[in-house]
């Protein structure tokens, strides 16, 4: 039974093997002139500013986390979407059917809410979302231009 | 009546309680997103009201009915008395713990404590939902998922505090301990399932009596894996070894969340610890000729939780913090009743359960009571003079304080009292060494409880102006004393009620 | 000669244990969160030889394409997180050492001693089977699974929208 996946295995094998092959290649022929600017990471010919390694903006996080919850759902869809056929030439097609909609509509009741909420929109968090203005702007205002100074302070 | 088993849709009808949490989630979601700014949190109270009343008055009514026992989905649910009592008691407390929750209203309240409300009803609904199915739960998968479904909400309430670091710290570790925790559960489950076949409760418990009977003494591999499932429970219930998470979080974690955390899935740890007990190993009706090392092993943990509760509450300046290590005592206490695997024990731990609900979420209460009037300190600097600021709370928290120590006439005693009893009556030298660790901690938590009874009325604060508490917070606390104090003197009816909805699905 | 399964399972276990050993003991936590993806893939190369194919393609789907994109940026967006050099304090490591022996030794004895039943390995393509049991036998648990990922992601969301405010009121 495993044979069937020796084909997978044989894949995993040569992409690895390809891979290490041509780097192994490469150091073989190339000349090593190494030098500063050479080693640089490369930024399309600009001078690079700062670490690669910096703070991402947490909305990625938002939209990842979104993401996974959906990407969950359809491995939970996935076999029942492949034996649906079965139960419909069965007779319980509509039982089924009920069944997976309420699966969806609850997940769906989660992605409005993310939607209305404005967790999906990508400037929001700067200029306050029209439904909860009066909640941010009106308590975060003030503070945000204090908070600004501060880190400004912290930075320089 | 014979037991049946149902298909998913006859199932349903029996299965109303939690349908009708499930909708009001569904419902929360929307009047989050569509209702106008005024009603909304009237709103959110009032539909997780009306789906809790629905859900303990079903509970209470298929009790009165006496209806069951049935298996519903096919075996993964057990409909029991036992599974529709602790409907009621889970009911009881989500609600008590939405009153809680809401928010004060009127000027010079900062915003953020009316901010994110309805996320904070609606997680509390889908906690409400998972205890319920842990309850119930005759499958191991149902019962790690429904011990997921709480732990995750739990987690996420935990942290619910804004740019609090304290609340985020315990959220992490919550987080942390939880993932490993419920990762050695599993790892015992698939123990259990690898020697018996099945996930299934019942079967497991055919297969494990085989097993026993052929070996003349319980099997190492199931021994093994109960003592991983162990940790999946006792992370629950905030049992030593599995304790380490409860103060911090406790005390991170806003206070209607704590109160809520060390009642409510604490009892359904409990109930699933029991349930698990009973029914997939038998531990109450094996036959004396085989030696068990369950009383051992409970006895262990039982002694250890008491011990380390209440030693280290005794230092604590913070009494939120103090109250979370004397819920880990209080754990102890009814380990000590599971340890003796008889009706009994398991009847004395329901009691207590009850009455524990009670004390626990009207001291959590007093002390959000007075921090919301004070700052936010929940130090015991707080409750210095309360007992002239704040006669009738401070009365209440003296009630709340003197039950959870387990003095007469309050409702703690009399639990203690089943408790110790059914421990005594199992007999044997193991028992009695149990009852006397019992004995002198329950002497050690009163140097604690003491201290804050001796800062409410022997010690003068700097502030004496009279405290104003918000009236729902008032009545709610007041409510919870009054049969804090009654089930110490009349506790009969409320007993036997309890005592006889303790049949479970064999 | 060891059996082709029992050279698979070695393989795999190796990837899967010497990846987990990178991620607990490298000192820079962004390689220790890429080396997660050894572990993932070594986990649904095992779940293949388990007879388990479904499983397997959800590991890579889920765990690979998701769980590791939002652990990386979990570390990315962590304030000053590439300074931070320090992995798990090594306290104790003896008395760590002799606990993880002991516990590894009793379960690898019981785990021998066990007689444990044995059933013919199921057939392969496991979606349909899968499947079947959703819609039927294990419906309750399916379509509890929605409500479970509904409250992980409204509560998931809740906790990062505030790290997205705190990050709106920088800017």
């Amino acid at each position: 039974m495993l044979m069937a996946y020796a084909s997978v295995a044989a894949f995993f094998l040569v992409a690895i093997g390809f891979l290490l092959g041509s780097l192994l290649f490469g150091r073989l022929l190339r000349p090593n002139n190494m030098y500063a600017g050479k080693v640089e990471t490369y930024e399309c010919g600009e001078a690079p500013v700062g670490p690669a390694w910096f703070n991402f903006n947490p909305r990625f996080y938002i939209i990842a986390l979104v993401y996974i919850i959906f990407d969950v759902e359809i491995a939970f869809i996935y076999p029942v979407a492949a034996v649906f056929k079965r139960w419909v030439d069965q007779g319980s097609g509509l039982f089924a059917l009920i069944e997976i909609f309420l699966f969806v509509a609850i997940l769906m009741l989660g992605f409005v809410y993310v939607w209305a909420k404005g967790d999906l929109d990508w400037i929001r968090a700067i200029k306050g979302d029209p439904r909860g203005a009066q909640d941010v702007s009106s308590r975060s205002r003030a503070p945000a231009g204090q908070a600004a100074v501060a880190d400004g302070g912290a930075e320089s | 009546m014979e037991t049946r088993t149902f298909d998913n849709v006859a199932s349903l009808a029996y299965f109303a309680p939690e349908l009708g949490l499930i909708a009001a989630v569904l419902l929360l979601v929307v009047w989050d997103l569509a209702s106008p700014a005024r009603l909304k949190i009237a709103g959110l109270v009032v539909i997780s009201l009306a789906a809790l009343a629905w859900s303990g008055g079903m509970g209470a009514y298929f009790l009165a009915k006496d209806a069951g026992p049935h298996e519903l989905f096919h075996g993964l649910l057990a409909f029991d008395r036992f599974s529709n009592l602790f409907r009621v008691i889970f009911a009881f407390v989500t609600g008590a713990i939405v009153l809680f929750s809401v928010p004060p209203r009127g000027p010079g309240v900062a915003p953020e404590l009316r901010r994110d409300q309805g996320e904070f009803f609606t997680l509390i609904l889908v906690l409400s939902l998972g205890m319920n199915l842990m309850a119930a739960s005759r499958h191991l998968l149902l019962i790690y998922l429904s011990l997921e479904l709480v732990s995750v909400m739990s987690f996420v309430l935990a942290g619910f505090k804004i740019n609090d670091a304290r609340s985020s710290e315990g959220a992490l570790k919550y987080v942390i301990f939880g993932g490993v925790a419920s990762g050695i559960m599993l790892y015992g489950m698939s123990w259990i399932f690898g020697i018996t076949a099945s996930m299934h409760l019942g079967e497991c418990a055919a297969r494990i009596a085989a097993l026993t009977a052929q070996q003349g003494k319980v099997p190492e591999v199931v021994f093994v894996g109960t003592a991983c499932m162990l940790a999946g429970f006792g992370y629950k219930i905030s049992a030593a070894p599995f304790h380490m998470w409860t103060p911090d979080v406790y005390e991170g974690a806003p206070t209607p969340v704590t109160a809520f955390l060390s009642v409510g899935p604490k009892a359904a740890g409990f109930a699933v610890l029991v349930r698990f007990f009973s029914d997939a190993l038998g531990a109450g009706s094996a036959s004396p000729a085989v030696a068990t090392p369950w009383p051992v092993l409970a006895g262990c943990l039982a002694m250890a939780t008491m011990t380390i509760g209440n030693l280290s509450a005794l230092g604590q300046e913070n009494v939120k913090r103090m109250l979370a290590y004397s819920s880990i005592a209080h754990a102890g206490y009814m380990l000590l009743g599971f340890s003796v695997f008889s009706d009994a024990g398991v009847a004395a731990i329901a009691f207590y359960i009850v009455t524990y609900c009670f004390m626990n979420l009207g001291a959590f209460m007093v002390v959000m009571a007075v921090a919301e009037q004070s700052g936010g300190d929940e130090t015991l600097s707080a409750f210095r003079g309360l007992g002239r600021r704040a006669p009738l709370v401070a009365a209440a928290m003296v009630v709340f304080l003197v039950s959870l120590t387990g003095l007469p006439p309050t409702a703690g005693f009399v639990g203690k009292f089943y408790l110790f009893s059914a421990l005594l009556t199992a007999g044997g030298a193991w028992r009695w060494v149990l009852a006397i660790v019992g004995v002198v901690n329950s002497v050690i938590s009163l140097f604690y409880y003491a201290r804050v009874l001796r800062a409410m009325y022997l010690e003068k604060g700097e502030r004496t102006e009279p405290v104003a508490v918000r009236p729902l917070l008032g009545a709610t606390t007041c409510a919870l004393a009054v049969p804090t104090l009654l089930l110490g003197v009349y506790w009969g009816p409320v007993y036997d009620f309890v005592a006889s909805s303790l049949s479970m699905l064999r | 000669m060891p059996s082709l399964s029992a050279l698979v399972f070695l393989g795999l276990a190796a990837l899967t244990l010497g990846s987990a050993g990178f991620v607990a003991f490298s000192r820079n936590i962004i390689h220790s969160a890429l080396a997660l993806l050894g572990t993932f893939l070594g986990i649904a190369g095992l779940y293949v030889t388990l007879s388990a194919d479904f499983l397997a393609a959800t590991q890579v789907l889920v765990y690979v394409g998701g769980t590791l994109v939002l652990i990386l940026f979990a570390v990315m967006l962590t304030s000053r997180i590439a300074e931070m050099k320090v992995s798990n304090p090594r306290g104790r490591p003896v008395v760590a050492f002799v606990l993880v022996t002991a516990v590894l030794l009793v379960l690898g004895r019981v785990a021998t001693r066990t007689p444990w039943p044995a059933e013919a390995r199921p057939a392969m393509p496991s979606t349909a089977k899968l499947g079947h049991a959703f819609l039927g036998e294990y419906l309750l648990p399916f379509e509890l699974g929605s409500i479970v990922l509904l409250g992980a992601m409204i509560g998931a969301v809740v906790l990062a929208r505030r790290a997205v405010r705190r990050a709106g009121e920088k800017e």
